[in-house]
């Protein structure tokens, strides 16, 4: 099977509804007849500075009483033009501002982008790069998926899971510093290839920290999953049906919450993920409590497949030989004419890509992530466009959480994962 | 918490959980000019069902399958992109719009997907720059609201019948224009002392108006394949001032 | 008086002692700094790092992230700072109390970064004044808590006789640019190469990008 149901642990609240209809939440304090009196509603600005917020978004939030009737989310105050930056540069210069776009996984943003790019100039990189990625993205899940568990129990009302999730994260950290020596904003990869070569103890560094995740997750998991406040809030709320979780567009855990289990990694698969052995876990009620149980699942999955592409690790080049993308050794540029010339030219004009289109699109932690990349057989590009996972996925917290608690729409803010870098770009 | 092994008893999208390792497989790629026939069965359906509506069609970067269309029947084709069982693309993946400047015309780019068909289709739109207006899609896909008000406000395409056709990402009032069309400069059209001092006189409160929502949700309501983004409903209009009086 | 109990330090101690008002006041204050975490982009994860377990800003006084400006001592302007969100840091700046220090973390805070473009501020100096800039894209949690003690260090050198030099404030200010005109134009000034990058891809050559409405030059 390529997908498996998370099921819960504990029963569910028996007054819940089944998924897509709006539940009330279980912690609405009483049924008190509302007085008969002129009443209108109130209008709350939650952000843009605002610590619930994940980043500086802004809603504008309707509410009656303590129930939402509309929520209005404003966008842009983190708006960096990426896009028309990307006009500027040179199709490598590129790779450094796709990290500072999600900059909670930036090796999948690294790496999607070089891997759209290398589609539209038609390359193909070595085995040994294409798993070194699998194992870089898979990495970056988790590590995403880490920074959304730790904000989210802190939503909740737990610290603890916070200062666990900061321990693992601070292990990615120093891997990601080992690779390329940044910690968060990586640039990590290039056309045809990797900025270096894996460094020696690497991949073991990486299989210590895949190792002793899982009992970090099973920590959390008795902290949370079973926790009555945890569940009480979580459950039932901010439902979503398949039908309209695929029509709204949302795409990640949050749409593998509501039963829909479409994966990139199994549905498009790119990189032999065809060839991993992993499950793709999906919730049966597409509420929070069942976006965190998919998330959860998810970074167990990705220890899978992170143990299964250490084992198949090929030696070999990082880099491909394509005269078009790849310098030529330090020696030959010491030794040979033509080869120094052609590095400057590499260096200095850029490397021309042909004058077409190209989509590529991967799981990103947050969701369907795609690249489309337009050249014009120069050396940058017409248009380079990202597809939002979160942005998309953002679009529908008017429908999650009308008819919720005012506190409730944290907790669905939270369980979207959303990161504003990539929202408002 | 042991998860794995529990079978997906899902019964609308259970063909979609066929395995690992299925690709493209029924549906062969096909490589060389642009000319040749697409790999995707939709486009052959396309050229069927709309011979007028089609304009041409190509494949880009080795296996993506390209439709170019009238703009004037947008909704109609992707409504029937999406209806029809045998293409059913339910998946809005993405729209986007590319300037190639030279007064070339803007297209207006669609990703589609099917989940479950497994089966992806890029549709584009040509629209000149005297002519910056295409129906909404909306009505098919309600995850397509963001994406086209990010268009309108990056490249100042109007989408007609959009619930609620205002800027995204840039301040309401923002005077330059649209930044990604390819004669706004980089770092826009006033000075960085002006910019900043516009910046500043903004009230951060501005967006925060009773009536705000109160103009909104009747559009919502009533969003009608040409309902316009005219303000329909009870906002700080004729009606509003009316009842201010009154009380 | 009848039992001996130990004082502050130690027994018989008298349970005064003597010292200058302004170093007792600087004790106080750099020791309990209160950061309002304004952040926005990578450099918030960069600070939430720092307040986990690893780094544990707490060791530096920084106990409580303070997320209401009012209660706050030092802002932290962590993230690139859009113009849409110029007017939002200006407010949070303005209701801050007196006394209070600023820290812009980064490159993009402090000069805009790469990001020189239509849509962010180019360094935050010309809204609000600015204590301490921190290097770094981001900066490690390490650049920060360093950062924090260069506060800590100014504060050592404040003097209340000097009070109104160095808290007063304009009413008149409050939403204003911090800096004239011409001073946001040589803060915000093109360095680099970003002015002459061009925007076509390499076959049609357009060079330098006209601002025609530039009401400046």
């Amino acid at each position: 099977m390529a997908s498996s149901t998370v099921e819960y642990a504990v029963g569910r609240n028996p007054e819940m509804g089944p998924a897509g209809t709006p539940v009330p939440s279980p912690l609405e304090p009483f049924d008190a007849p509302e007085p008969e009196l002129g009443s209108q509603t109130m209008l709350v600005n939650v952000g843009p500075q605002h610590p619930a917020t994940h980043g500086v978004l802004r809603l504008v939030v309707e509410l009656d009483g303590e129930t939402v009737v509309s929520v209005v989310p404003r966008l842009g105050y983190l708006h960096s033009s990426f896009e028309k930056l990307g006009e500027y540069r040179t199709w490598n210069q590129i790779v450094t501002l796709t990290d500072r776009m999600d900059y909670l996984a930036p090796l999948i943003y690294n790496c999607a982008y070089v891997m759209a790019v290398e589609k539209l100039m038609g390359i193909e990189v070595t085995d040994r790069c294409r798993v070194a990625r699998v194992i870089c993205m898979e990495m970056d899940r988790i590590f995403s998926h880490l920074l959304w568990l730790g904000t989210w129990s802190i939503d909740v009302g737990a610290f603890t899971p916070f200062l666990y999730a900061f321990q693992q994260r601070e292990k990615v950290y120093k891997l990601h510093e080992a690779l390329t020596g940044a910690r968060i904003t990586t640039s990590a990869t290039r056309i045809g290839g990797m900025m270096a070569d894996l460094p020696e103890g690497w991949t073991k560094g990486v299989r210590e920290f895949a190792d002793n995740l899982p009992a970090t997750l099973d920590e959390v998991d008795t902290l949370l999953t079973c926790n009555a406040i945890h569940i009480g809030r979580t459950q039932g709320i901010g439902a979503i049906s398949a039908e309209d979780a695929v029509n709204h567009g949302l795409t990640g855990a949050n749409l593998r919450a509501s039963g829909v289990p479409y994966d990139v990694r199994k549905d498009r698969p790119y990189y032999d993920y065809e060839n991993y052995d992993f499950e793709v876990p999906i919730g049966c009620h597409g509420d929070c409590y069942d976006r965190y149980l998919v998330r959860m699942e998810e970074m167990r999955q990705s220890v899978r497949i992170l143990h299964q592409a250490l084992d198949h690790l090929p030696g070999g080049p990082m880099d491909v030989e394509d005269p078009r993308v790849s310098l030529p050794s330090k020696t030959d540029c010491m030794s040979d004419m033509e080869s120094m010339i052609h590095h400057f030219k590499l260096i200095t004009e850029g490397i021309p890509a042909p004058a077409e289109d190209c989509w590529f699109s991967v799981e990103g932690s947050k969701g369907e992530l795609g690249m489309y990349v337009v050249g014009d057989g120069g050396p940058k590009p017409v248009r380079w466009r990202i597809r939002p996972p979160s942005f998309v996925n953002l679009s529908a917290i008017p429908k999650l959480s009308e008819g919720h608690l005012m506190a409730d729409l944290i907790m669905i803010n939270a369980s979207l994962d959303i990161v504003l870098g990539e929202i408002d770009r | 918490m042991a998860d794995q092994g529990s079978a997906g008893s899902v019964p609308d999208f259970s063909f979609v959980a066929s395995g690992p390792g299925r690709s493209h497989a029924d549906a062969p790629e096909q490589e060389g000019p642009a000319s040749v026939p697409p790999g995707n069965p939709s486009v052959t359906a396309l050229w069927e069902q709309f011979p007028d509506g089609v304009l041409r069609n190509r494949v880009c970067a080795g296996d993506e399958d390209v439709v170019y269309i009238d703009p004037g029947r947008v909704t109609e084709i992707l409504g029937w992109l999406h209806e029809m069982p045998d293409q059913h693309y339910d998946h809005l993946a993405d729209v986007t719009a590319v300037d190639y400047g030279g007064g070339r015309p803007i297209e207006v780019v669609y990703q589609l997907w099917s989940i479950p068909h497994r089966a992806a289709l890029r549709v584009k739109c040509e629209l000149s720059l005297d002519g910056l207006e295409i129906d909404s899609v909306t009505g098919i896909w309600v995850g397509a609201d963001w994406l086209e008000r990010e268009v309108y406000d990056l490249f100042g395409v109007t989408f007609r019948g959009h619930p609620d056709l205002r800027r995204i990402l840039m301040p309401d009032n923002y005077a330059e224009g649209h930044p990604l069309r390819k004669d706004f400069p980089l770092r826009g059209r006033f000075s960085r002392a002006e910019q900043t001092r516009r910046a500043l006189t903004q009230d951060p409160e501005d967006y925060y108006m009773p009536g705000e929502i109160g103009e909104r949700t009747p559009q919502l309501v009533g969003s009608g394949a040409d309902g316009g983004h005219e303000v329909v409903g009870s906002g700080p209009g004729a009606g509003g001032e009316e009842d201010d009086d009154g009380l | 008086m009848g039992v001996d109990k130990p004082g502050v330090l130690g027994a018989g101690t008298p349970a005064f002692l003597t010292t200058r008002l302004d170093f007792v006041v600087n004790w106080a204050r750099r020791n309990s700094l209160w950061p309002m975490p304004f952040g926005t982009a990578c450099c918030a994860i960069e600070m939430m790092a720092s307040a986990a377990s690893n780094f544990d800003l707490a060791r530096f006084g920084m106990e409580r992230m303070s997320f209401s400006p009012r209660q706050a001592d030092v802002l932290i302007c962590a993230g690139r700072v859009p113009y849409k969100l110029a007017p939002v840091l200006r407010r949070i700046w303005d209701q801050m109390m007196q006394p209070k220090w600023c820290i812009s973390m980064g490159a993009c805070a402090s000069s805009g970064g790469v990001f020189d473009v239509y849509s962010m501020v180019q360094g935050i100096d010309t809204i609000v004044p600015v204590d301490v800039y921190i290097p770094g894209c981001p900066p490690r949690p390490e650049g920060l808590i360093y950062g924090l003690m260069m506060v800590q260090e100014k504060i050592r050198g404040e003097s209340l006789a000097r009070h109104g030099e160095l808290r007063a404030e304009d009413p008149l200010a409050v939403g204003r640019p911090r800096a004239d005109d011409r001073e946001v134009a040589d803060l915000t000034g093109p360095f680099g190469n970003s002015t002459q990058q061009n925007q076509v891809s390499g076959l049609v050559e357009t060079g330098a990008i006209e601002r025609p409405e530039d009401r400046l030059t």
